[in-house]
């Protein structure tokens, strides 16, 4: 409480600082501090299983990264290592959260995105821990262009190498564009590689111009070692469809969803991607008056073709922000719905690559703010990992078994 | 100690900027603002201090509400009541605020209040995402469309024109 306290008076004084300026864009500027260090608790979490089948969760408290994990599956949890020493804004609602992800070593990874006070500017931040989660390095920046403008939204993937990719979107091409009066659609999606365990990162490089500015990036690895990146990608003068691409070598773009939706929002929904053997499994939501919600599809071809899109979840339900992971040929799918009063989420499982789908099934509720639904697995054991304001953190096995569903639902 | 008086002095600059004008959305606040302007046509316009395509809409609705005084608009912020003091500073920057837009016809405020944002958006409409900016044109009939996106001045000039 005290922490929390105390970020918010170090907050107030940065303010104040800039409540005296009539620079009418700092007095703007004040709008990012306050909703990220001041708002609503951030309940934006990430975890994953290590190979001895620990829980680690990431989690932000009072401008802090806390790393914390679970021998129990998420029954009882360690005490919370702080991943950041000194307080930052960190950037952790809706389509934001800190990620963390391990190495066969055990060496723990995390990324979040930091907002800086200028609107909509962030930067890329890393750290690492090396004994086990005890402590961890000082954050370090991986954007290396360090003007106060948009690197958010950042996707973090490890192949089995041990290479370490971060992606992100990235404001500075659209920036130099303006600077000479030209044009510019959306912004940069961008990214950055590790291959000595995190210790640094290679120079950044640019995947594709003209994305969406407020959207989460999806990240899988790929059979042959490659992270695959999918995101929301602006097609001609406006149409926000999603868009594919390999890390590695002259990255292609290829577009992966036809459905049009022309609109100059932000929609705040990102799409999903996991990938098993030679199967791309995408899932997203666009909202055309044609074709409306969220949709899943696979493509057996590494992403230049897609099955025909099926619709998931109840779209007059508000189905959104779907997960998707793929197990060999079992898959499953993720999704929050909203009936008017009570927030669900439902999920569904495929024992066939995606062809065939079993029947959709309610996983956990909650009857106020929660994070989008993330999927983890532990070997064969599919969980839902869900942070909810109510309930805090829960991880719920999904069934294995349609059948032995059925039996225990009332 | 001399901290806590730079908090209080911080925090007092701030709520000066504070506008009571801005009234907290709550649950079934939206059906109350659709009530009291039954037979009237009226703008609902959502946005968000952080929502990169809202500002054009903001410059629109002060160009449209100079040409057309007197028309109704509700502006609803999808932020939070803490972020009041930003909400006023950029509505008052287009003169949509409670300061400086005399004669710029009734624009009334609101903010969500509620952390379960979900239910918010539902009430407005079960269709709607929470993409931002999001824009509710009421009829005197009570007739509702809604538009997602940053709207098209001509399209949205018409409309109030036939419909004031």
């Amino acid at each position: 409480m005290l922490a929390r306290y105390l970020f918010g008076i170090i907050s107030c004084l940065l303010l104040s600082g800039a409540a005296y300026s009539a620079d009418q864009s700092k007095h703007h500027a004040m709008s990012k501090m306050w909703q990220t260090s001041l708002a609503s608790k951030q309940i934006s979490t990430s975890s994953v299983f290590d190979e001895q089948g620990t829980l680690w969760l990431a989690q932000v408290r009072d401008g802090h990264v806390l790393v914390s994990h679970s021998e129990d599956q998420g029954k009882t949890f360690s005490s919370a290592v702080k991943v950041n020493s000194q307080p930052e804004a960190v950037s952790a609602s809706g389509e934001t959260r800190p990620k963390i992800l391990l190495d066969k070593e055990g060496s723990i990874y995390i990324s979040y995105t930091q907002s800086l006070e200028t609107p909509y500017a962030g930067n890329i931040r890393f750290s690492r821990s090396v004994d086990g989660g005890k402590s961890f390095s000082a954050p370090v920046t991986v954007n290396d262009n360090h003007d106060s403008i948009t690197h958010r939204f950042e996707a973090m993937g490890i192949n089995k190498r041990g290479q370490i990719y971060l992606a992100w979107l990235d404001r500075r091409d659209a920036m130099a564009a303006k600077d000479k009066g030209e044009k510019y659609t959306g912004i940069a999606v961008y990214y950055a590689m590790s291959d000595n365990g995190g210790k640094s990162f290679h120079a950044n490089i640019k995947v594709a111009d003209h994305t969406c500015e407020c959207c989460r990036i999806a990240i899988a690895i790929d059979k042959m070692d490659t992270p695959v990146i999918v995101w929301r990608h602006i097609f001609g003068k406006n149409v926000r469809d999603h868009a594919l691409a390999r890390l590695g070598g002259t990255p292609q773009v290829q577009r992966v969803t036809f459905d049009n939706w022309e609109v100059d929002a932000c929609p705040h929904h990102g799409p999903d991607l996991s990938i098993s053997g030679d199967t791309y499994h995408l899932a997203w939501f666009n909202h055309t008056p044609e074709r409306n919600g969220l949709f899943y599809a696979y493509s057996v071809d590494g992403g230049k073709t897609f099955s025909s899109p099926i619709n998931v979840g109840n779209s007059a339900h508000q189905a959104s922000h779907a997960a998707v992971l793929s197990n060999g040929n079992n898959v499953y799918l993720a999704w929050k719905e909203f009936d008017g009063e009570v927030s669900e989420v439902y999920a569904m499982r495929s024992h066939d690559s995606g062809k065939t789908w079993g029947a959709v099934f309610k996983v956990a509720d909650t009857r106020d703010a929660s994070d989008h639904p993330m999927l983890v697995a532990y070997h064969e054991q599919v969980y839902l990992s869900w942070s909810t304001l109510l309930e805090g953190y829960r991880l719920i096995a999904l069934p294995q078994e349609q059948t032995m569903l059925q039996k225990k639902m009332p | 100690m001399k901290w806590l008086g730079m908090v209080l002095l911080a925090l007092s600059v701030n709520s000066a900027f504070a506008d009571a004008e801005i009234q907290p959305l709550l649950r079934g606040s939206y059906k109350k603002i659709i009530a009291a302007h039954v037979n009237k046509p009226f703008i609902v316009g959502l946005w968000s201090v952080s929502c990169t395509h809202c500002a054009a809409d903001l410059e629109m609705f002060e160009r449209l509400l100079k040409k057309y005084p007197g028309f109704n608009l509700v502006l609803i912020s999808t932020d939070t009541p803490e972020v009041k003091p930003v909400i006023a500073r950029t509505l008052n920057r287009y003169h949509l605020g409670s300061t400086g837009n005399k004669g710029l016809g009734s624009v009334e405020s609101w903010v969500f209040a509620d952390s379960y944002t979900e239910r918010l958006h539902f009430e407005v409409d079960s269709q709607w995402y929470g993409e931002l900016p999001r824009t509710y044109f009421f009829d005197a009939k009570g007739k509702v469309t809604g538009i997602s996106g940053v709207l098209n001045e001509q399209q949205t000039e018409s409309w109030i024109r036939i419909n004031r």
